[in-house]
């Protein structure tokens, strides 16, 4: 995953060059109570691989829904479904019958709002996704596990108690091993749904150097509020409001040049 | 200056409305704390005084000597076994060899009683006619009885004469004795020559088993005649102790009663007063010494019996034929060697008897929490022991766990996870209503239902030998119902264990590509882990605390389990510490040894109870602060 370019695992994986497509989204509405209301609307966009995308807009607007239809997180909710359009991913339509959220979730990965990581031992929430995978092998596991805490720069501060519990870290380490337990599963797509809303500055800063580091090995998903963070991070932004999709361009065009007069205002910080 | 600040309303009693109201809820409050501390404290002022008590009355079984005749009853039942198991042998080998030849026996028997008691006037009449040696009347009366003779074995019911069906498949030696029975003459009285056969082949095929059976009975006599001989002597010193305990107290009685009267009726009484003997101490020295004088005879007997055991089991036949004989055999083999050392243990424990030696009083704690008989009502003395109740109690517990745990917990994982918001719906309020349905309902069902179907489905060929039940009422059908009892229970606080595990938990474990069994077992199950273990034990605390099941369903059979039987005793009758208090609480006098000893069973149940309750709570504590 060194080279510039991303694929699945699996045989008839299709390989994508980066800055192609490898998210597409087409048309998509999205309704969490079995179509009623569409919380998202005729939402169309492309994210391109190996790059930093992230989604802004202010709450309740839908950015995070998106995120979570592109694992498929939704699932969980018995009333959600999608009313139209299709979502694919390294060409292949993620709600099609035939696929499998699990697998699927095994290449796009997933680090939520609040760090999350399981009442276990550090090193046993780093290797938790590959034990699901039925890998037990000590030696991959060790190898596996101390590759993606150093990624995550986490290595040198844990790399003496990864027997100990992961609860008794501080709140930045512990995203950073959320981010850790991500990655160690090796996905194509790291999804983050707000990393650092509940981090303290430094915390944050942190995490904004990892996602950069990051960037190298993984195309990124980024939904955040904070719109410095959004210029820091991200080299694309798409600008959401009630439910659609208002302006998607390059970072620095949505920031320093918006031709949509929503997007000028909500990043101008006339609402929000 | 206004008064605007002062309290208002009236005060009842130099109290105002909000004290009053205040003191409603503490009272209730205090109420409950002093209810609680009342019956803790009854609980162990009765309970606590078993123990003196019990001492006194185990030192009156040593002082009247019933200890060592214990000794004794206890040797000479130990050999009543082997007698019965011998006869048990005896007769399952001469079913199998001679079935044919019994039944020959049993029936001519039979068919004799039925001809003599229904040809009686014919055979007198016959009888009659030949001592008048009157030719034509002779005749008249053979004609008439051989008719009867050719009716009665015409319609003679074959079922009722061969009882046992010895002859189900000899018909010719059936016939045979019909042919006899026709031409019998009842004057004469002879028997036919192949039934005679029969006999004989009978008794010389049995001839060695029957002087080894014989040989193994009469050994056993001797200390069987001593022993009745001694429980009376000693029986009857026990009850004057006990009479003289009390002489004090009988004595005032009387005298004071004669206070009251007048005349004649008032010298009785007084006469009566002053036959009663107030002693400082009962003469047990000089009341035991027939049972020091008995110490040999003792001896020679259990010396003779266990010389007439050895003897007798040698001179049991080597090969025998009958399957059930053949492990009788070996199970008596098996248990001599065993017994012959418990019975010298035993004697010389009697022979080291002394009616004055000094009893502990740890010896009335041991003997009730390590004693494994309970014995009350008897004719000889009562024993309270712990061990068969504590084990019944704890044997039903388990079992009902071992179903009801990965129920309720496999339960509450599908409910709380798994299921879909209907299914949710429907499965909740329906495993809750089990914990509607009164335990007698449940007890009912045990016995006209469950426990019928139980025994009829471990008769099924597959079910190990073990395992088939004897008893409809016993242990295994109890833990069922009591599984049933105990699984809202689990159910509910495993429901709300796993409900507290963060749903972040679950996100995090999908997100990864965790499949939801995958994320049931390694994440939410571990997390909830401690909160699964207080539910279990909470439904311990149910379990081993319910009467009304157990008592209905248990069996009621106080004893120590065989544990021969391997598993196997989970399928045997039990009684349990709620079930002997339900049981024979109501039928104790107070201030009893019985009575306090039933108090003592239920402070241990309390106790057991209060330990598993306040783990239970201390596991849940630990998982509110982690």
């Amino acid at each position: 995953m060194n080279d510039s370019s991303v694929t699945l695992d699996s045989a008839d994986a299709p390989v994508v060059a980066a800055n192609e497509p490898i998210i597409s989204i087409d048309d998509l509405s999205f309704s969490y109570d079995l179509g009623k209301t569409n919380t998202l609307r005729n939402i169309s966009l492309d994210i391109p691989a190996g790059k930093v995308t992230a989604f802004i807009g202010p709450s309740g607007c839908g950015k995070s829904t998106l995120l979570r239809c592109l694992n498929r997180m939704n699932d969980l909710v018995d009333t959600a479904k999608v009313t139209t359009g299709k979502i694919n991913i390294l060409g292949q339509d993620i709600n099609a019958p035939d696929v499998e959220a699990i697998e699927l979730r095994k290449h796009i990965g997933m680090v939520f709002q609040k760090y999350n990581p399981f009442p276990k031992s550090i090193y046993e929430n780093v290797a938790y996704g590959l034990r699901v995978q039925g890998i037990n092998n000590k030696s991959v596991l060790d190898q596996a596990v101390e590759e993606s805490l150093q990624k995550s720069a986490l290595w040198s501060e844990v790399k003496d108690r990864l027997n100990t519990s992961a609860l008794g870290l501080s709140g930045g380490q512990q995203q950073r091993l959320c981010i850790a337990r991500t990655i160690a599963v090796k996905p194509q797509i790291v999804l983050m749904d707000e990393p650092c809303s509940a981090l303290d500055p430094i915390a944050t800063a942190r995490i904004e150097e990892l996602i950069a580091e990051l960037q190298q090995d993984f195309t990124i998903v980024i939904v955040t509020h904070n719109m410095q963070q959004a210029t820091r991070v991200s080299d694309r932004t798409a600008f959401f409001y009630l439910g659609e999709l208002i302006e998607y361009d390059e970072t620095t065009n949505i920031f320093g040049n918006p031709k949509i007069k929503q997007t000028e205002d909500y990043v101008s910080g006339r609402f929000g | 200056m206004a008064k605007h600040f002062q309290k208002r309303g009236k005060r009842i009693l130099g109290l105002d409305k909000q004290s009053w109201i205040k003191g409603f809820f503490v009272g209730n409050a205090g109420i409950s704390i002093v209810v609680l501390f009342l019956i803790c404290f009854f609980l162990m002022l009765e309970a606590l005084r078993f123990f003196p008590s019990h001492h006194e009355s185990l030192k009156v079984y040593r002082q009247s000597g019933q200890e060592y005749v214990g000794h004794l009853i206890n040797q000479a039942e130990g050999y009543q076994e082997f007698v019965s198991f011998t006869n048990q042998a005896y007769f399952a080998e001469y079913d199998a060899l001679f079935s044919k030849e019994r039944g020959i026996k049993d029936s001519w028997g039979a068919l004799l009683g039925e001809i003599e008691d229904e040809g009686e006037d014919l055979a007198e009449a016959l009888e009659d006619a030949r001592d008048e040696e009157d030719e034509a009347a002779i005749a008249k009366a053979e004609a008439d009885y051989s008719a009867f003779l050719l009716e009665l074995t015409s319609e003679v019911d074959r079922a009722s004469i061969d009882s046992f069906g010895r002859l189900a498949k000899h018909d010719d030696a059936w016939e045979s004795l019909l042919e006899a029975a026709r031409t019998y003459d009842p004057v004469e009285e002879d028997t036919p020559e192949f039934v005679a056969q029969a006999i004989k082949a009978q008794k010389e095929g049995m001839s060695d088993f029957t002087k080894a059976k014989n040989e193994i009975a009469s050994a056993g006599t001797t200390l069987k005649d001593l022993r009745s001989k001694l429980v009376g002597i000693t029986a009857k010193i026990a009850e004057d102790a006990e009479a003289d305990k009390s002489a004090v107290a009988r004595k005032e009685a009387i005298l004071e009663g004669a206070d009251q009267l007048e005349g004649e009726a008032r010298a009785a009484a007084l006469e009566e007063a002053e036959k009663i003997v107030i002693r400082d101490e009962f003469p047990y020295g000089e009341r035991v010494k027939p049972l020091e004088e008995a110490k040999q005879a003792h001896k020679d007997a259990v010396v003779k019996m266990s010389a007439g055991l050895v003897a007798g089991i040698e001179n049991i036949p080597a090969q025998l034929s009958s399957e059930k004989a053949v492990e009788l055999v070996a199970k008596i083999k098996k248990g001599e060697e065993r017994f012959l050392e418990n019975v010298d243990r035993s004697l010389e424990q009697a022979t080291e008897w002394k009616y004055d030696e000094e009893l502990g009083f740890w010896n009335s704690v041991a003997k009730f929490f390590f004693g494994r008989d309970w014995i009350t009502n008897s004719s000889w003395t009562d024993v309270y022991g712990l061990l068969p109740l504590l084990q019944g109690s704890v044997m039903i517990s388990c079992i009902a766990l071992f179903f009801a745990v990965p129920l309720s917990i496999g339960a509450a994982i599908y409910v709380n996870r798994l299921a879909t918001l209907k299914e949710q719906n429907l499965i909740k309020p329906s495993i809750e209503m089990i914990q509607a349905i009164p335990s007698i309902v449940l007890g009912f069902f045990g016995i006209m239902v469950l426990g019928q179907q139980l025994q009829d489905w471990s008769q099924a060929a597959w079910v190990p030998e073990m395992f088939r039940i004897q008893d409809r009422l016993n242990a295994f059908n109890a833990g069922l119902l009591l599984a049933l009892m105990a699984v809202p229970t689990i159910f509910t606080l495993c429901e709300d264990a796993l409900n507290n595990v963060p749903r972040a938990y679950t996100e995090a474990s999908l997100a990864l590509g965790a499949s939801k069994l995958q994320t049931v077992t390694r994440v939410i199950v571990p997390t909830a882990i401690s909160g699964i273990l207080a539910a279990v034990l909470l439904g311990l605390g149910r379990v081993i605390g319910e009467t009304m099941v157990v008592l209905l369903v248990a069996g009621n059979r106080i004893s120590m389990p065989d544990w021969g039987q391997g598993l196997g005793i989970m399928m045997q009758p039990t009684h349990t510490m709620t079930g002997i208090i339900a049981q024979e609480m109501p039928e104790v006098g107070e201030g009893t040894l019985h009575y306090r000893a039933l108090f003592l069973v239920g402070l241990v149940l309390f106790t057991i109870s209060l330990a598993i309750n306040i783990s239970a709570q201390k596991i849940i504590k630990r998982l509110g602060n982690a």
